[in-house]
C-alpha cells in the first residue's frame, strides 16, 4: 500500500510538469501582458524599457527554466497587476472557493437524495415524470443566465437576500444553489437508477415477503447501498467544482480562485494564470489519488499495484 | 462491513461540508441573519457611507506602479498630488499651494504646512522628493514613462522644492497632478519598506486605508485630521462587482449607491426604477479608427481615407449601439483637454453619395478597395456596424476582431493592415497625449504617416513653454488632421451611472471617484 502512494505521487511530477510547460508557453503566445500595461499613448521604448524590466525580452526557454527553478522553492513569480507574490495570492483565495464549492456540494446532495429516492420508489408515475423533467431543466440551464434570474427574483424583486458579495450565510445561498443545480441533477438521475437496481434485487423481495414494512425496506436496506455510487460521483464532481467556479463567481462577485482566474487571464498576468493552475491541477491529482487510495482500502479485491 | 465503511465515510464528508459552510457563515457574519436591531443599525450607518460599484478591482495601492483609471478613481481619496485638477480640469493648489517656473527646466512648489500623513508623520519636502524621484528613476514602475524625463527634486527648505526637468517641460504640472504623482510618506516606506507599505497604506488623503479584500472590495474611513476639514463620509467603499448585470441589480436592490458603467441595454431599466437615475458624463475617450498611409496601400490614396470618412454615419452608431451615450467629433482633443480645437467638437460628416463618388476618382470603378479592420472585441458591435457602412458604399471589409490581449500584442507590435479600431484616453488633458503616435519616428511601421508640417508642429510644441502659442500649434495640427485623416473619428465616448437618489453625484470626465465631491442629498 506504501509503495503504491509513493508511485502515484511519483506520477504526479511528470503531470504537473506537462502542466507547468502547456501554460508557460499558451500565456506567452497568446498576448503581451506589457503593452497591456501601459496607456495606449506608450511609445516603443516605453514598452522595452518594462519588458526588460520584467524579464520578458529574454527567450522564451530560459524564462521557462528560471520559472521552473523559482517554482520548485514555490517562487511563482510576482503578479504583474498587484506586483505581489502569485502564490500567496492564488492560495488565499482558495477558502472562498472551497466555501462555495462546499455549500454547493452540500446543496446537491440534500435535494438529490430525496428527490432520487422518491423518484425510483415512485417509478413510472406522475411524481417520477415530474422530478426527471425538473431534473433535466437543471442540468440544462446555463449557470450565468439563472444567476441572473435567481438575483433578480430574490434580491432585485422579493428583496430577501443579497446580490452579491461574500458574508455570511445568506451571502451563499444564491451562488451555491446556482453552481449545485447542474449537480443535484446529476446526482438525482444517478441515484434513481442506483436505486431502482437495488430493489430489483432478491434481498430487497426477501424483506418484503417477510412482511417488513415498506418504509423500512427503502430506508434501511435499499437506502445504504444506493449511496455507494453517489460516493464516487462526489469526490469527482467535487474538483470539477473549485475548477467551474468562473462564471458563477463572476455573476455574484464573489471574491474566489475562478474570478482571480478571470481577471488574470484578462489582463494577461502571467503569474497568476500558472500559480492558479498549478494549484488547480494538484488539487485534482491529490483527490484523484486520494479517491483511489479510498477505493483499494474499502476493497480488498483491487491490487496495490 | 464494507457497507458500514461507506456510509461511515459518507456521513463524515456530509459533516466535514456543513462545518466548512458554516465556518464560512461566521466569519465575516455582518450580513448575515440581519436581527431587527442590526438592520436599524445597519439603515443608521448607510447614510453615512458612500458605496459605488465598480467593474473592476484596484491593482495596488501604490500610484507610481499602476495604471489603470480604476484603481486611479480609488486611491485619490487617500493620497494628494502636489496640485489637483478640479471637475473642470483647471489646476487648484493641493500640497503645494504656490508654483512658479524658476527657468526653462526648473518649476519651484510652495508646499502646504501643517499637513500630515494618516500615521502621523509629518508632510515634509522631504516627502516629495522621494516620491517624484522613485518614480522617475525606477524603469520597472508603470508610471515611469510619464516621470522619466524629471531629473531630480531639490529641497530648498523644509516646505520649498525646485523640481528639475532634462529638457523644458510644458506638461510637467499636467504629470503633478495625475496618479504617479501620488505623494508617499518617505519615513514609513524608508523605514518598513514598500511591500509593508502596500499592506497599511498611509497617504495625507481625506480617506484612510482600512481594508482591502481583494476582488471583493475597497474600504476607506475619514480622515479627521484632514488639512482641508472634517471629511464629508464616514466611511467610503468601493465593492467589484465584474457583471454589469449584477452591478446594475445591486444598485436596484440598495446595495450601492452609485454604479458604473452602466450597458446601455439596462439604462431604462434603472431610469424606470423608484429613487434610481441615469447620469452621463463625456469621458477623455475618442474610439477612432487610425488608417496606414504605407505606399501601395489602398488607404494611402487621400480620397479613399475621406470616402471611408464619409461612409460612416457616427452619429448613428452613437444612438444605436452606445444608447446615446456619445459625442460625436472630429478631433480626438476633446474640451477639457490643452489645445483643444472647439470647431471640431461636436462635427462630424456622413455623405455616402459623395463616398462612392471619391471611390470612383481614386480609380475603384467596378470593385471597391479590400480593407481589413482590426479591432478588439469590447468595440466589436461599433466595428460590425462601421463595416457594414463602409461595406455599402462599395469597400470590401474584412473584421478582424482580437481579444484584448491579442489584440495588444498585435498594437505593440504593429502589426496590423490597413486599419484598426480603439478608444483613445487621454490621462494627461493635453494635446500632446493625442498626437505623439503621429511624430514621425513613433509613426514608423504603424501608420508610417510622414507630414512635415505636421512633424514641425508637434516637435515645436513639445518642449514649447509658451501655452498661447502651443495651443494655437496643436489646433493647426488638427486643422492638418481634419482633412488628412491619418485617422477618422468616430465619437468621444461617454461615462453611464446609476445613481441612487440620497446622493448627489456628478461625474467627472477624468472618470476618478472624489468622495468629497459627492454629497448626500437633501432629506
Amino acid at each position: 500500500m506504501g509503495k503504491y502512494i509513493i508511485k502515484s505521487l511519483l506520477q504526479v511530477i511528470p503531470v504537473l510538469l506537462i502542466v507547468s510547460i502547456i501554460v508557460f508557453v499558451l500565456v506567452r503566445v497568446t498576448g503581451d501582458p506589457v503593452a497591456l500595461m501601459l496607456p495606449e499613448t506608450a511609445t516603443a521604448e516605453d514598452r522595452a524599457v518594462l519588458a526588460e524590466a520584467l524579464g520578458l525580452n529574454q527567450p522564451l526557454y530560459v524564462q521557462y527554466l528560471k520559472f521552473l527553478g523559482s517554482a520548485l522553492q514555490g517562487d511563482f513569480g510576482k503578479s504583474f497587476r498587484y506586483g505581489e507574490s502569485a502564490l500567496p495570492l492564488v492560495l488565499e483565495r482558495l477558502p472562498a472557493s472551497f466555501e462555495l464549492a462546499a455549500a454547493a456540494m452540500l446543496f446537491a446532495v440534500l435535494m438529490a437524495v430525496p428527490l432520487g429516492v422518491a423518484s425510483a420508489v415512485k417509478r413510472n408515475t406522475f411524481v417520477d415524470l415530474l422530478i426527471s423533467g425538473i431534473s433535466v431543466i437543471g442540468k440544462a440551464m446555463p449557470n450565468f443566465w439563472m444567476g441572473i434570474m435567481l438575483i433578480l427574483l430574490f434580491s432585485v424583486i422579493w428583496g430577501v437576500l443579497p446580490v452579491s458579495g461574500r458574508g455570511g450565510l445568506s451571502h451563499l445561498i444564491l451562488p451555491a444553489f446556482t453552481l449545485g443545480v447542474g449537480l443535484a441533477a446529476q446526482m438525482t438521475r444517478l441515484i434513481r437508477s442506483s436505486m431502482l437496481d437495488i430493489l430489483n434485487q432478491d434481498y430487497i423481495r426477501t424483506a418484503r415477503s417477510k412482511g417488513i414494512r415498506e418504509i423500512w425496506v427503502i430506508g434501511k436496506h435499499a437506502f445504504r447501498n444506493g449511496m455507494i455510487p453517489v460516493v464516487t460521483i462526489m469526490s469527482l464532481q467535487f474538483t470539477s467544482l473549485i475548477g467551474g467556479t468562473l462564471i458563477t463567481e463572476t455573476v455574484f462577485a464573489w471574491p474566489g480562485l475562478g474570478q482571480l482566474l478571470v481577471v488574470a487571464v484578462n489582463t494577461h498576468d502571467m503569474a497568476i494564470v500558472q500559480a492558479a493552475v498549478f494549484v488547480i491541477a494538484f488539487i485534482v491529482v491529490i483527490t484523484n489519488i486520494l479517491t483511489d487510495v479510498a477505493y483499494r482500502l474499502l476493497d480488498p479485491r483491487i491490487k496495490y499495484d | 462491513m464494507q457497507r458500514k465503511k461507506w456510509i461511515g465515510i459518507w456521513m463524515t464528508l456530509l459533516a466535514a461540508m456543513v462545518l466548512v459552510t458554516a465556518c464560512g457563515g461566521g466569519n465575516t457574519g455582518a450580513g448575515a441573519n440581519t436581527s431587527a436591531d442590526e438592520k436599524i443599525e445597519y439603515e443608521a450607518t448607510k447614510s453615512q457611507t458612500l458605496t459605488f460599484g465598480v467593474g473592476t478591482d484596484i491593482e495596488s495601492f501604490d500610484p507610481h506602479n499602476n495604471n489603470n483609471t480604476a484603481s486611479e478613481a480609488v486611491i485619490v481619496n487617500v493620497f494628494d498630488y502636489l496640485l489637483k485638477n478640479d471637475s473642470e480640469q483647471n489646476k487648484v493648489p493641493g500640497l503645494a499651494t504656490s508654483w512658479e517656473q524658476v527657468n526653462e527646466t526648473t518649476w519651484q512648489f510652495k508646499l502646504r504646512e501643517g499637513v500630515t500623513f494618516h500615521n502621523g508623520d509629518p508632510f515634509t519636502a522631504e516627502d516629495v522628493k522621494f516620491t517624484i524621484e522613485r518614480v522617475a528613476k525606477d524603469g520597472a514602475l508603470k508610471q515611469n514613462s510619464y516621470f522619466k524625463n524629471i531629473v531630480e527634486v531639490n529641497i530648498v527648505d523644509e516646505h520649498t522644492v525646485d523640481i528639475v526637468t532634462s529638457e523644458p517641460d510644458p506638461l510637467l504640472l499636467n504629470r503633478l497632478s495625475k496618479m504617479g504623482a501620488g505623494i508617499l510618506p518617505s519615513k514609513y516606506i524608508q523605514d518598513k519598506g514598500v511591500e509593508a507599505f502596500l499592506k497599511e497604506p498611509v497617504g495625507t488623503g481625506p480617506y484612510k486605508f482600512s481594508k482591502w479584500i481583494k476582488d471583493d472590495r475597497v474600504e476607506l474611513v475619514k480622515n479627521e485630521n484632514y488639512y482641508e476639514g472634517q471629511p464629508k463620509w464616514d466611511q467610503v467603499v468601493f465593492r467589484v462587482i465584474p457583471e454589469a448585470s449584477t452591478r446594475v441589480s445591486e444598485l436596484l436592490a440598495g446595495g450601492i449607491d452609485v454604479a458604473s458603467g452602466i450597458p446601455s441595454t439596462d439604462i431604462d431599466r434603472i431610469q424606470n426604477a423608484d429613487s434610481k437615475k441615469i447620469v452621463k458624463a463625456p469621458t477623455q475617450r475618442v474610439l477612432q479608427l487610425i488608417l496606414r498611409h504605407t505606399e501601395g496601400i489602398v488607404t494611402s490614396d487621400p480620397k479613399v481615407r475621406e470616402a471611408i470618412d464619409l461612409a460612416i454615419d457616427k452619429q448613428g452608431i452613437v444612438d444605436s449601439i452606445a444608447g446615446g451615450a456619445g459625442v460625436v467629433t472630429r478631433t480626438s482633443v476633446t474640451p477639457g483637454n490643452f489645445g483643444a480645437d472647439p470647431s471640431l467638437y461636436k462635427q462630424s460628416l456622413y455623405d455616402q453619395e459623395r463616398a462612392k463618388e471619391l471611390l470612383k476618382e481614386a480609380g475603384y470603378a467596378d470593385a471597391g478597395p479590400e480593407l481589413t479592420i482590426s479591432v478588439s472585441s469590447q468595440y466589436k458591435e461599433q466595428s460590425e456596424v462601421v463595416a457594414a457602412m463602409l461595406e455599402q458604399v462599395g469597400f470590401k471589409v474584412n473584421l478582424d476582431v482580437l481579444e484584448p490581449s491579442a489584440f495588444s500584442e498585435r498594437y505593440s507590435s504593429k502589426s496590423f493592415k490597413e486599419i484598426f479600431m480603439i478608444g483613445i484616453g487621454n490621462s494627461l488633458f493635453d494635446a500632446s497625449n493625442n498626437y505623439n503616435r503621429y511624430l514621425f519616428e513613433e509613426a514608423k511601421d504603424e501608420t508610417d504617416y510622414d507630414n512635415p508640417e505636421v512633424e514641425q508642429l508637434l516637435q515645436s510644441a513639445l518642449v514649447n513653454m509658451d501655452p498661447a502659442s502651443r495651443e494655437l500649434e496643436y489646433q493647426q495640427v488638427q486643422q492638418i488632421f481634419a482633412e488628412d485623416r491619418p485617422a477618422v473619428y468616430l465619437y468621444q465616448m461617454e461615462g453611464v451611472f446609476g445613481v441612487d437618489q440620497r446622493v448627489n453625484f456628478q461625474p467627472r470626465s477624468d472618470e476618478l471617484f472624489y468622495a468629497e465631491e459627492i454629497t448626500p442629498a437633501a432629506q
